[in-house]
């Protein structure tokens, strides 16, 4: 029998999928503008999100979406900032790549690659000066850490001991082209070892073992004030931005109306919960879930 | 009397020494040549640190965003403005981010004080002196400190004021005797500055062009004309009120700007003035040609030749 920790990290992680696939579906319609969603990455968003205590930041990128609905608790205050409505989450203000939520720990996000690790590592310098106890994460990709400021910020937070965890999102694509296509390949954990900074890799979409693992992360950043760094193995499962399908002969298909599930692999989270909790269980969530009801 | 750059440090110093909680940073600031006299004997309060950084200014530039963003004022002091071209991103988006969602009364602040290589013989990549006009790219409020009245003005009224801006010195003045002069009037702003009053022309200097403009009024006060002399500062929506006056009652203008540029930010008060609807003669001296090489960054001015234009042109009408 699962903890009903477990029970509650899977239900946010189907609670994110399920409001994904409501955008999913708004942008099908032609109702809302494209979207960065991240079908594929909301094991680690409810992990990250799970481990944030009170004076925490987190720092985000344009695919925020999972984070955001995470941090939220909510889709409304979503939803409305996509529509541009002033009971967005960010009134109006910000939109889908800039949303940012700072009374939920969130006080920036950025849509240009490499920007925001630089202002993550100010944040935590100012925490570190005000005497606060937090820490603060920052997101980032496989095609954002080929920007120069992955390297400077790694090397500027371990050189002022900042508090800080770079999560590299690595989900094989920048915008339409994977690693392969562009670039050699890049040890993350060579970088880290260079600069002595600890490196952790996290396989298997799981989100209880992400939770605890991130955890035990932010405990040790604390112990050792000093950065860590984080690469997820993860797949974006839907394309770049927008609606998927985007087109009728779009390889790719997501639709509400055949379950929260998305593909039947190790990288769709919800796939990864379903394999693991007991059929009742698994449905008596998916239940709760889909039984919110949704209106524009 | 100190010189232009050492009494400007000991200016920028004094005030940095009462900012609470204030990071001063930036590469060599304490160590060896102190980025040429400008971070020399810098203290801060307690909670306070002046960190010696690697050569990162992308970084840098956002580091000072997220502190402005977490509450601290943070000081960046910088070698040239050609390095802060690796930081365009973060003043145009990042600071586009926080100052479009985020009430910037309740953050803390960001500085980058600097110098301006328009002295010449340092190479072509060492010469970037259209300071205005990089930071009307990003709307970014800046200041040159020109004389002991402008720099007491500006460092109070913007150093650890909630915002961002950049403040600036000009290497080719730092041997130069620091002027002393008095004001006449300064817009709120700190974007126009009067230290005259006079009735045969009216002088403004913009980016590092006020001592050039300083020069050309004592040229005519020699040849016994008066005019009323200004220096100008790059700020978004600025208040060029007081020289649209001025232009109306003297009827012939001295523009001097130095920026490399081709898009000066002086333009902006000529069309002021034209929108005002006031006939007026003008001068305009600015940088005809650019010779991107290695070459003496002097502003060429042909004083003699201004005065006596202006000595011999009667006032339209």
């Amino acid at each position: 029998m699962p903890a009903q920790r477990d029970l509650q990290l899977a239900l946010r992680v189907m609670q994110i999928r399920h409001w994904q696939h409501i955008v999913n579906e708004a942008m099908k319609k032609g109702v809302m503008g494209a979207v960065h969603t991240a079908f594929g990455h909301e094991a680690i968003a409810v992990a990250v999100s799970t481990m944030m205590q009170t004076e925490d930041q987190l720092v985000l990128t344009h695919r925020n979406i999972a984070y955001n609905l995470a941090r939220a608790g909510a889709l409304r205050p979503i939803y409305d900032e996509y529509k541009q409505r002033p009971s967005g989450v960010s009134r109006a203000r910000l939109g889908s790549m800039n949303m940012a939520n700072p009374p939920r720990g969130l006080p920036y996000t950025s849509s240009i690659l490499g920007n925001n690790m630089p202002v993550a590592c100010g944040l935590a310098l100012a925490q570190q000066v005000l005497g606060k106890s937090g820490i603060v994460t920052v997101l980032t990709g496989d095609g954002a850490m080929e920007e120069g400021t992955f390297y400077e910020s790694l090397q500027f937070s371990k050189s002022q001991k900042l508090r800080i965890i770079f999560v590299v999102e690595n989900n094989k694509y920048a915008m339409a082209s994977t690693p392969e296509d562009r670039r050699c390949p890049i040890a993350i954990e060579h970088i880290c070892r260079a600069m002595d900074i600890p490196f952790l890799k996290l396989e298997g979409n799981l989100v209880a073992d992400y939770a605890m693992q991130l955890e035990e992360c932010r405990r040790a950043v604390l112990d050792r004030q000093g950065p860590s760094c984080i690469e997820v193995d993860l797949l974006n499962l839907n394309r770049h931005a927008g609606a998927t399908p985007g087109w009728p002969t779009d390889p790719m298909n997501i639709d509400a109306s055949r379950g929260l599930v998305v593909r039947e692999s190790v990288y769709d989270p919800v796939h990864v919960l379903k394999q693991r909790l007991a059929p009742d269980v698994y449905a008596g969530i998916e239940q709760q879930v889909l039984s919110e009801t949704w209106s524009d | 009397m100190a010189n232009y750059i050492t009494s400007l440090n000991q200016m920028i110093a004094a005030r940095c020494a009462k900012v609470p909680r204030g990071v001063l940073f930036g590469q060599n600031i304490n160590t060896g040549t102190f980025i040429s006299g400008l971070s020399k004997n810098l203290t801060v309060a307690e909670g306070g640190r002046i960190i010696n950084n690697a050569n990162c200014e992308n970084t840098l530039c956002g580091a000072g965003f997220g502190m402005m963003l977490g509450g601290v004022h943070a000081v960046y002091f910088a070698k040239q403005l050609d390095f802060m071209l690796l930081g365009m991103d973060h003043f145009c988006n990042t600071f586009n981010f926080i100052r479009c969602s985020r009430n910037l009364e309740s953050l803390g602040s960001f500085q980058i004080i600097m110098l301006v290589c328009d002295q010449g013989f340092q190479g072509p990549q060492s010469s970037f002196d259209s300071y205005g006009d990089f930071c009307s790219i990003a709307r970014i409020p800046c200041y040159t400190l020109n004389n002991n009245r402008d720099a007491e003005d500006i460092l109070d009224m913007q150093l650890a004021v909630p915002g961002f801006r950049m403040i600036a010195l000009s290497s080719r003045l730092c041997r130069t005797e620091f002027l002393q002069l008095e004001k006449v009037y300064r817009s709120d702003d700190c974007s126009v500055f009067q230290y005259t009053e006079g009735a045969d022309a009216t002088i403004v200097g913009f980016n590092f062009a006020f001592h050039e403009g300083h020069l050309l009024f004592q040229k005519m006060q020699e040849r016994g004309l008066s005019a009323e002399l200004f220096s100008a500062n790059y700020v978004p929506e600025p208040s060029w009120d007081r020289i649209i006056e001025s232009v109306a009652r003297t009827r012939r203008l001295v523009v001097l700007d130095d920026s490399k540029s081709v898009h000066l930010p002086c333009y902006q008060l000529l069309d002021a003035i034209h929108e005002a609807g006031i006939s007026f003669r003008r001068v305009i001296v600015t940088r005809k040609q650019v010779d991107f090489g290695m070459t003496d960054d002097k502003f060429p001015v042909d004083y003699e030749g201004i005065v006596s234009q202006l000595a011999a042109a009667p006032s339209p009408v």
